[in-house]
This record gives structure tokens, C-alpha cells and sequence, in this order.
């Protein structure tokens, strides 16, 4: 009998290390490890592979049957945690992961400064270290973009037509009173991708102006505390015209014949997703080969897939995709993506605070006095002095770069439930006053 | 696709007829996605979050999402979604070195006598759980062999069947002895489950009269309901050995996922399995009764097809053979639901689902000779054939039969024996244009 829970397949152990100790020499010999798949015999188990990822089950599968039909001596072992969750475990001693692969950059940097990451070998002629303004891998190459995803705009072209508003091109075409209650919005402080899309329009139109559009289209919008294909569930079904989200998601309701249409705005963002091998990887051959698949042809096309549908980092595989397949490069050459991450990624997490604070928080009452403007409006009364004020963010883009306060937010990562500090009940304070003081100005105004 | 001209009133009902509102009519990728019509706003959030439990991930525990954690310690897959794939049908591994995706191996040996219940394994319990967390040894790999034969139609048609060999390797838990009793299942479709919930007790008594006047023997599994102690009637599961949909979702949560709840609440870990034993919980049990709920509300609510092409003369045409050769014995056209005891949205409703739920003999040559409650290892419960014309559209491929070892429904028909070899028989017999106009109906539903 065996003693429980110790693995019996002695021999297949031995053929194991030996094998090791082969690939071994093999490197030494300056040969590409990942460029000869072995076929599996009988006796000798494929090598666990670890890879801790965010990615849905929808996206896994294509590659994890991918890589191993191409590296059979290989065997993905999957780990699943959101982003907030994912750092804490991958600083734990004996997580036990080759490969954290995810989209999540700030993680990454994170655990880039742990010292956490082993860096990869740079292949700077065929991935691009950026895409107009964004920086989409680390320029020491501790972790590499794997592909990107576009911000924009899932859009019910029926309910839009109802309404009689025009396809929005850009982020203030939705600045539209006609779109009252008609655009679904996810939440910062609750959904992690939703930091970087509001950045964008701040980054794009400055601060005072951005947060002066994003509490005009806040105060026209439904809130939602769901990420993923939320918005395009509540626009396919006819509950908004428009939902902010990320393109791989409408795409793939798209895909699965939901009514809808993707706008990546002209002035859009992207959000790269990574892959890195951690120090500590206890298959470092594996890890290497599994990174080197992701961004090899093959790896990258998967990203084309019908359930995926996310852009590949490789400029030279767009030709191989549908014409109408969007392409970072060409829109980044247009124009289109001079969002700079660098500068927007030390600032996100307070971005995604203000937010919170200066709109989602009773929303309701956001939502009436947008309501009030707009009606004042259309009765050709002048409201630029209350707009002024009830744009107005509680700091002003000086005192949003001081390093005091970012270092506050340094360490909240994407969709993290932290309790509010000091800083933002003070500002919760300073909105309330605000808002009190424009109900004023309306009433006085009779609006 | 879905028609796009609907009117946007309708669109809050996208693939749902009018006619038929329990029916979708989308025939996308979406197919078997959809919510029966006229939820409430309330369900449909209660839908929405089901879904949400469905596709999601479950995680090691401890985390910082408690909602999700306590994968394990040993289970198949990360997530519902993974052997369940748009809510369709799973596939078996092409070749020997490929893994078990949207599949799972039943284990059991024989009981104490031969007249005893089979019992879970001593070391690996009752179902191959292929993956560990980490520092749990996972309990070893299946993979498949397939093994073809030829058969012969009437007209001298040629048909290639492919036979599954189970091979077992990297046992973590030592030998699994000369006695296990095996069975390879892929993961089935989920539309409609809580319409079949709703067939009663007594329902099912009928059917199984009904069954004897037609001079088949279908019966009624007798399975345990965990819930009340008592015994039960079976409905769900290839061998129908769960008695409801609630139990049902919280034994593959189990099962699957190593996920416990209020039903289930011990860890799936044998005696024999020490670091599993002192794994650390997700939660007592990890899934809330709220979360079983939502669940339960999910799956009872995913909408099944309407039929299409009910107009066309080949359809029509293989209808009238799927009666003539007695296909409707087991594969009951029509029924009307009972009282359901928790959704009363799903009670009295006329339904087209293509089964009987009773178990059937079917065979020596699909048997797995391995009992279940009261199912024989040559038993199997019929399987509900609404949405089978679908599963190339939502799935990819045309797998079917409880090891997806049928490539396409004409094998699936051909594997047919025992109560239904008659049938099968009579397939085997008619000239290729009534074979095709036999397929055009199973198509359409």
C-alpha cells in the first residue's frame, strides 16, 4: 500500500527529472526550448504548468487546448482571482505559480517592485513597447503585454434612433440630454477596468473640463456595479441606447447575435493585459514556454476567437484577421490613443475615489439636478454659473498630482472595497455642500 | 440570428416568441442563454446573479472575495460554464493525450452483496476528481481511447461507431483495484431543467404506465433525497439519480467544484485523503443557501428552443417516422407540467421536451455496468431531445450519447439497443432519403 497523499508514479518521477535535467542542457546549448514539443509517452506525466489568471473559463479553454496540443509535455494548471486578490496571493511564499497572466497593470507593477518578477527576455521587433501614448509593456521587461482591449461604446442602434440621437463619435457626444437614463455606466469604485476609461476624457479634455462632462454624462446615466458583459446585456435587452465598456465584451455578445454595435471612440484608451513568470516558479521551462506560446502567431490569432475577441499586441497578425477586425496601430497612428498610462496609472485609484465621491454616491440626487439644468435649458435659460458649480471636483488637478495624497491610494488596486478614509468623507462633505448650495441657486433660478 | 427587425418593445424579450413564451426563438450561439419570458424585474436579477454564479471562477480559499472561495479541494473544473459551455453540451477528448474538459468519470465498487447499492470508492469516492489545490494532490487522470467498428445499414450504408476505453494514469491514491465499476459523462444541456422539475411524482407513476402499455419497461429511479431523508423519485442526471433540480446543482457543485452547501456540507474528501482533509474551508458551506438559490432560479428558468421548420415536408415527413418506428415511446413528445413546488411560473405548462424521465434499458452496448441507486448498468434515463438540432450552433460540434462517443445522430440512433433496438432497427432499414428526412426533425427541435 502507499502512504496517503504521496504520489506512487516513482518511476515516471525519475523520467521527470531526467527530462529536466535534459531541457537543461538543451538551453545551455542556446536552443529554443519552446520550439520542440515532445510527444507524450505513456510513462512520463506532462509537466504542471501554473498560471494564476483573471481571465473567465470562455478565454482559458481555447488556450489551455491550444498549448497543450502544442507542447503535450506541458499541462496548464489554472488558479482564478480578481485582481484585488491576486497580489496578496502571488506575495505569499509557495503560491506555487509560474505565470500570472491577467489585466491588471497595476498588479503587475506591484509586483514588479516586490521583486517579485523574473524579467523575460525583450523582443522589441516584433511587440511594440507602445501603442500611440500608451506604454504597453514594462520597458524592463519584467512583464509583457499579451494584448490590448479598447474603450468605448456598446450602443443599441433602435433605441438610439427612438431617441433621435445621432451614433456618438466621441466622449462628449454623450453629453446629450436626449440620453437621459439611457446610458449604463460602470462604477470605479467597484468595477476595475472603469478607472482608465475615466481617465481618458480627464487626460483627453484636462481636469475641470473632464469632470465637468463626466458629472453631466453621470447625471444622465444609470450606475452599474457589474463589469464584464453587463452593459451590453442592459443595452442588448433594451434597458439604455448606450453602455461604457471595454470592445471585447459587446463584441462577444455580438458574436453570440445580441443587437448591438461597437463605437471605439476618436479619442479612445486601451488597456493592455499582461503575463509575467514570478521568481519563484517552480517550472521556470514551462512558464517560459507558456509566455512564449501567448505571444507567439499562433497565441496571438487565438485572440481573434469568437468568445475572446481582444487585440492581439503583434502588428504583423492583423493581416491575417477580418477586415473589420479594429487595429490599435492604425487608430494610434490617427490619432486615436494618446492616453498616456504612465501618467494616468499613479492617479487612478484617487480618480476612481472622486468618482465615486463627487457622482456615484446618492446618485439619485446627481441625477435630478442634471434633470433641473437641462429642463432650464430647454426653456433657453442661461445655467453656465450652476453648471460651473456643480462641476466643480472637490480638488483641482495641483492638488490631485501631490505625491501626499496619491501615496495615500498607492496601494488600493482595481475593484477594492476599502472603507472610505478622512480625505473622502471630508470631500463627501464638501460634494453634499455643493449640491445643496446648486439646489439653491435652481430654486432661485425657479428651475 | 436573431430577427432584427423586432420591435424594440420586444426586445426586452429578445429571443422569446410571442407564441410560445416559454420557448426562445433566438437560434444563435445565445440559444439555450435566455430566461423564460415574463420574469419579474426581481428574477430576473435573481437570473442575472445565477448567471453570474454559473460563469464564475471559484477560488482557493482563503481570499479576499469570500463569496467565491473554497474551490476544492479536489475538483474537475474552475467553474460551472466549463463543462456546461453556452448552457449546451460538453465533448469527449479526440485522442488519448488530451484532457477531460467538459467531461468527469463516475467511480463506485460493487456492494457488500449482490443485491447491496454499489458504494464510492474507498480511496476516491464516487466521481475522479482530477485536480488539487495546491498541496492536494490531485487524484489522477482519465484519459480516452476510442475504439471504431463498423455496422451495416439495410442499403449497404457503411457507419464507423467509435467505442470509449477509459485508461486511468498518475493515481494519487493508489491502484483503483480490479473491482471499480467506471463511467465516462460529459456535461449535458441545461435548458428547461426546471420545466422537468416540475413533473410530478405521480407524473412520472403515469409515464411508467404508459411505458408498460407501449410494452416498454421504463421505470422510475428510487434515489435518496437528501433534503428530507426520504426516498425519492429520480429526474436529473444520465441515470436520473438525483430526485430534484436543487439537489441536483448542489451534488455537481460538490462534486465538480468541491464546493459544499447546506445539502451537502462535508468536504468531498475520502479517508484516505489527509491533505484534503486539512485544507482550509471556504465557508460552512461555501455556497450560501442565497447563492443555491440564485443557482436553482437559473437553471429552472433557462429558456429550451422552439422548434423550426415545422413547415417544411422533410420535417414533417421525419416526424411521422420518428412516431412510426416508436422513437415517442421513450422520447415523449409532449407533456404538461404539474405543480412546481417552489416556481409556480413553470406549473401547468405544456412542454415539448422529448422524454419520459424514466430509466430505459438500452443495451449491452452502451452500458457501463456500473448500477446507480436502482439504474442497472444497462439502464439510462431517456435524454430530453428539445434544442438537440442546436448543438452544432452553440457548441461547435454534434457530440452526443452520456460520453459524447456519438459524432453525429445518425450514430447516436445506431448506439441505440435494448427497449429501443426495435427502433434502431427500423432506422437501420429505411433508404437514405427517409434516413435524412428522420434527421431533419431531430434538427428542428
Amino acid at each position: 500500500m502507499y502512504p496517503p497523499d504521496e504520489p506512487k508514479h516513482t518511476e515516471a518521477c525519475h523520467a521527470g527529472l531526467s527530462r529536466r535535467r535534459f531541457l537543461r542542457l538543451l538551453a545551455q546549448g542556446g536552443l529554443l526550448l519552446a520550439a520542440a514539443p515532445q510527444p507524450l509517452s505513456a510513462a512520463t506525466p506532462p509537466e504542471s504548468v501554473t498560471v494564476l489568471t483573471g481571465y473567465p473559463d470562455e478565454m482559458m479553454r481555447v488556450f489551455e487546448a491550444a498549448f497543450e496540443r502544442a507542447h503535450p509535455h506541458y499541462r496548464l494548471n489554472l488558479l482564478w482571482r480578481t485582481a484585488s486578490d491576486a497580489l496578496p496571493y502571488l506575495l505569499q511564499d509557495g503560491a506555487g505559480v509560474d505565470v500570472y497572466w491577467s489585466a491588471s497593470p497595476r498588479t503587475f507593477a506591484r509586483l514588479k517592485a516586490e521583486n517579485r518578477l523574473q524579467p523575460l527576455p525583450v523582443q522589441a521587433e516584433d511587440l511594440p513597447e507602445r501603442i500611440g501614448g500608451t506604454r504597453i509593456s514594462d520597458p524592463q521587461g519584467h512583464y509583457l503585454a499579451t494584448e490590448v482591449a479598447g474603450y468605448g461604446f456598446v450602443v443599441n442602434e433602435a433605441e438610439l434612433a427612438r431617441r433621435r440621437v445621432p451614433l456618438p463619435r466621441d466622449w462628449p457626444d454623450l453629453a446629450d440630454p436626449r440620453l437621459a437614463r439611457a446610458i449604463v455606466l460602470p462604477t470605479p469604485g467597484q468595477v476595475g477596468f472603469a478607472s482608465v476609461l475615466v481617465d481618458i476624457p480627464l487626460q483627453r479634455h484636462g481636469w475641470p473640463r473632464g469632470w465637468a462632462l463626466w458629472s453631466e454624462i453621470a447625471g444622465l446615466s444609470r450606475l452599474i456595479p457589474r463589469g464584464g458583459s453587463g452593459a451590453a446585456e442592459e443595452v442588448a435587452g433594451g434597458a439604455a441606447a448606450i453602455g461604457l465598456t471595454i470592445d471585447f465584451f459587446a463584441h462577444s455578445a455580438i458574436a453570440r447575435g445580441m443587437p448591438l454595435r461597437f463605437i471605439y471612440p476618436k479619442h479612445g484608451g486601451i488597456n493592455p493585459a499582461h503575463v509575467a513568470q514570478l521568481k519563484a516558479a517552480p517550472n521556470p521551462e514551462g512558464a517560459q514556454a507558456f509566455i512564449d506560446f501567448l505571444l507567439s502567431r499562433e497565441g496571438q490569432t487565438l485572440l481573434a476567437h469568437r468568445d475572446i475577441h481582444k487585440l492581439p499586441v503583434r502588428p504583423d497578425v492583423y493581416a491575417g484577421l477580418p477586415a473589420d477586425y479594429h487595429n490599435p496601430f492604425q487608430a494610434a497612428a490617427r490619432g486615436g490613443y494618446a492616453y498616456d498610462n504612465d501618467a494616468g496609472r499613479p492617479r487612478l485609484a484617487l480618480v476612481a475615489s472622486l468618482f465615486d465621491t463627487m457622482l456615484a454616491q446618492d446618485h439619485a440626487r446627481l441625477v435630478d439636478l442634471w434633470s433641473r439644468i437641462h429642463r432650464a435649458e430647454d426653456r433657453g435659460e442661461d445655467m453656465r454659473a450652476i453648471r460651473r458649480v456643480l462641476c466643480r471636483p472637490p480638488i483641482d488637478e495641483r492638488a490631485a498630482a501631490s505625491d501626499t495624497l496619491l501615496a495615500s491610494f498607492a496601494n488600493r488596486l482595481e475593484g477594492n472595497r476599502d472603507a472610505p478614509g478622512e480625505m473622502e468623507r471630508h470631500w463627501r462633505r464638501q460634494v453634499d455642500s455643493t449640491r445643496t448650495h446648486v439646489e439653491t441657486l435652481l430654486d432661485g433660478a425657479n428651475a | 440570428m436573431i430577427r432584427r427587425l423586432l420591435p424594440v418593445s420586444l426586445l426586452l424579450l429578445v429571443g422569446v416568441s410571442a407564441a410560445a413564451p416559454l420557448e426562445t426563438t433566438d437560434v444563435s450561439a445565445n440559444a439555450f442563454s435566455w430566461p423564460i419570458a415574463g420574469l419579474s424585474e426581481e428574477e430576473r436579477h435573481a437570473f442575472q446573479r445565477g448567471r453570474g454564479l454559473f460563469r464564475q471562477p471559484w477560488v482557493i480559499a482563503p481570499s479576499h472575495s469570500p463569496e467565491s472561495d473554497g474551490l476544492g479541494p479536489l475538483y474537475n473544473r474552475l467553474s460551472c460554464v466549463a463543462c456546461h459551455p453556452a448552457n449546451g453540451r460538453g465533448r469527449a477528448p479526440e485522442r488519448p493525450e488530451q484532457r477531460m474538459r467538459s467531461m468527469l468519470v463516475r467511480l463506485s465498487v460493487p456492494g457488500v452483496d449482490a443485491d447491496a447499492p454499489p458504494r464510492p470508492h474507498p480511496a476516491y469516492g464516487d466521481q475522479l476528481n482530477e485536480e488539487g489545490i495546491p498541496g492536494v494532490p490531485g487524484e489522477g487522470r482519465a484519459s480516452i481511447e476510442w475504439l471504431e467498428h463498423e455496422v451495416l445499414l439495410d442499403d449497404g450504408t457503411k457507419v464507423s461507431l467509435r467505442e470509449p476505453r477509459l485508461r486511468f494514469s498518475e493515481l494519487a491514491y493508489g491502484p483503483l483495484g480490479a473491482d471499480i465499476q467506471t463511467s465516462a459523462r460529459v456535461g449535458q444541456p441545461l435548458i428547461g431543467m426546471g420545466l422537468l422539475d416540475a413533473i410530478t411524482q405521480r407524473q412520472l407513476q403515469t409515464l411508467t404506465d404508459r411505458s408498460r402499455r407501449l410494452g416498454l419497461n421504463g421505470r422510475v429511479n428510487q434515489v435518496d433525497d437528501v433534503r428530507t431523508g426520504a426516498p425519492g423519485s429520480g429526474r436529473f442526471g444520465h441515470k436520473a439519480n438525483q430526485p430534484n433540480l436543487r439537489q441536483q446543482t448542489a451534488a455537481a457543485m460538490h462534486g465538480d467544484l468541491g464546493i459544499t452547501s447546506s445539502l451537502f456540507p462535508e468536504q468531498n474528501c475520502t479517508p484516505a485523503q489527509l491533505a484534503c482533509q486539512r485544507a482550509p474551508e471556504g465557508g460552512q458551506p461555501e455556497l450560501t443557501d442565497s447563492q443555491l438559490n440564485d443557482l436553482e432560479f437559473y437553471f429552472a428558468h433557462l429558456a429550451p428552443p422552439a422548434r423550426r421548420d415545422r413547415d417544411s415536408p422533410r420535417v414533417q415527413r421525419g416526424e411521422r417516422l420518428f412516431q412510426r418506428l416508436g422513437c415517442h415511446g421513450c422520447h415523449l413528445p409532449s407533456i404538461t407540467t404539474g405543480e412546481h413546488p417552489r416556481f409556480p411560473r413553470l406549473s401547468h405548462q405544456a412542454i415539448q421536451p422529448y422524454t419520459d424521465l424514466l430509466l430505459h434499458d438500452m443495451g449491452e452496448g452502451l452500458a457501463d455496468h456500473r448500477p446507480d441507486f436502482s439504474a442497472g448498468g444497462r439502464e439510462w434515463r431517456t435524454a430530453p431531445l428539445w434544442g438537440i438540432g442546436l448543438t452544432e450552433t452553440v457548441n461547435g460540434h454534434t457530440e452526443f450519447l452520456h460520453d459524447g462517443r456519438a459524432r453525429n445522430l445518425t450514430e447516436a440512433i445506431l448506439w441505440h439497443g435494448g427497449e429501443a433496438q426495435r427502433s434502431r432497427d427500423g432506422f437501420a432499414a429505411l433508404d437514405r432519403d427517409a434516413r435524412e428526412a428522420l434527421l431533419a426533425f431531430l434538427r428542428s427541435l
